[in-house]
């Protein structure tokens, strides 16, 4: 397998984060597209890495502090996702309207 | 491509399938783990084994089974039935598929040019860790204080909603 498969597979798994992001209507569906689109990154910078980078290292960090930020995020909206479900029993995002202007 | 890779691959799809399909919000998280492990192989046949020990531990390990306490501490947060509308769903596939078909359009006519480097101390958890505390150090210490702060603020704003 070459990069240009590694990179069609990776755009694969990106559009289809994109899909359920916006098919979901489950807030925790949503969080699982995101994921899915930081993994699609993640897997993306780790084929150009083995294919095409002089210096490895490079790579790997960048994936490394998106492992990081992925996890802080989850926590996060996790963490959001509770709250806004104890405040109206729903996680449903056509019901989440307080922000819209 | 050799079968482990394949059986990597075929992973990563149908764990994503599974995990942007499903309606039972518990079983598209599995499947967002499946979907984790295969891309956890791809980074051991990509030569980086610790990234993908990282993968596995703190996707599969830590994030999926945090969404799993999610669901499960508020009852009805993953069972309670959302209706799937098609309309809805047409809508989302026409521009995610539409921006792949671009994209697969590009990749298929682009080069990618590069000298790569496939010296085994360059690659190995030694050279990372080298890097990360000399010239990477700025991404080192910025990650543990966005950890740090995620975590204070997960707490907190979990919590704040209780005591109302």
């Amino acid at each position: 397998m070459n990069l240009h498969g590694f990179v069609l597979l990776s755009s694969l798994l990106f559009c289809m984060g994109i899909y359920a992001v916006l098919a979901r209507r489950n807030l925790i569906g949503m969080l699982i597209g995101v994921e899915l689109m930081l993994n699609a990154a993640s897997l993306s910078f780790m084929a150009f890495n083995r294919f095409t980078a002089p210096d490895p290292v490079i790579g790997q960090v960048v994936v490394l502090f998106v492992i990081g930020l992925a996890a802080a995020e989850a926590a996060i909206a996790l963490s959001i996702i509770l709250a806004v479900y104890r405040s109206r029993r729903s996680i449903d995002v056509e019901d989440v309207t307080e922000l819209v202007g | 491509m050799s079968i482990a890779l394949a059986s990597f691959v075929v992973l990563t799809i149908a764990g994503a399938l599974l995990s942007v399909t499903l309606r039972n919000i518990l079983h598209a998280i599995f499947g967002l783990g499946v979907s984790l492990l295969g891309v956890a192989g791809m980074f051991l046949y990509l030569g980086s084994p610790f990234l993908a020990a990282m993968e596995v531990l703190i996707y599969v390990g830590g994030i999926s089974v945090a969404m799993v306490f999610a669901v499960m501490l508020s009852q009805a947060l993953g069972t309670r039935d959302i209706p799937h509308e098609p309309g809805r769903m047409v809508a989302a596939a026409i521009p995610s598929f539409g921006l792949f078909g671009v994209l697969a359009w590009i990749i298929h006519g682009a080069t990618f040019p590069g000298s790569p480097n496939r010296e085994p101390a360059a690659w190995s958890p030694a050279a990372m860790g080298h890097a990360l505390l000399t010239d990477f150090n700025l991404v080192f210490e910025t990650l543990s204080i966005v950890l740090l702060l995620a975590i204070a603020g997960a707490i907190l704003i979990a919590k704040r909603e209780e005591r109302t």
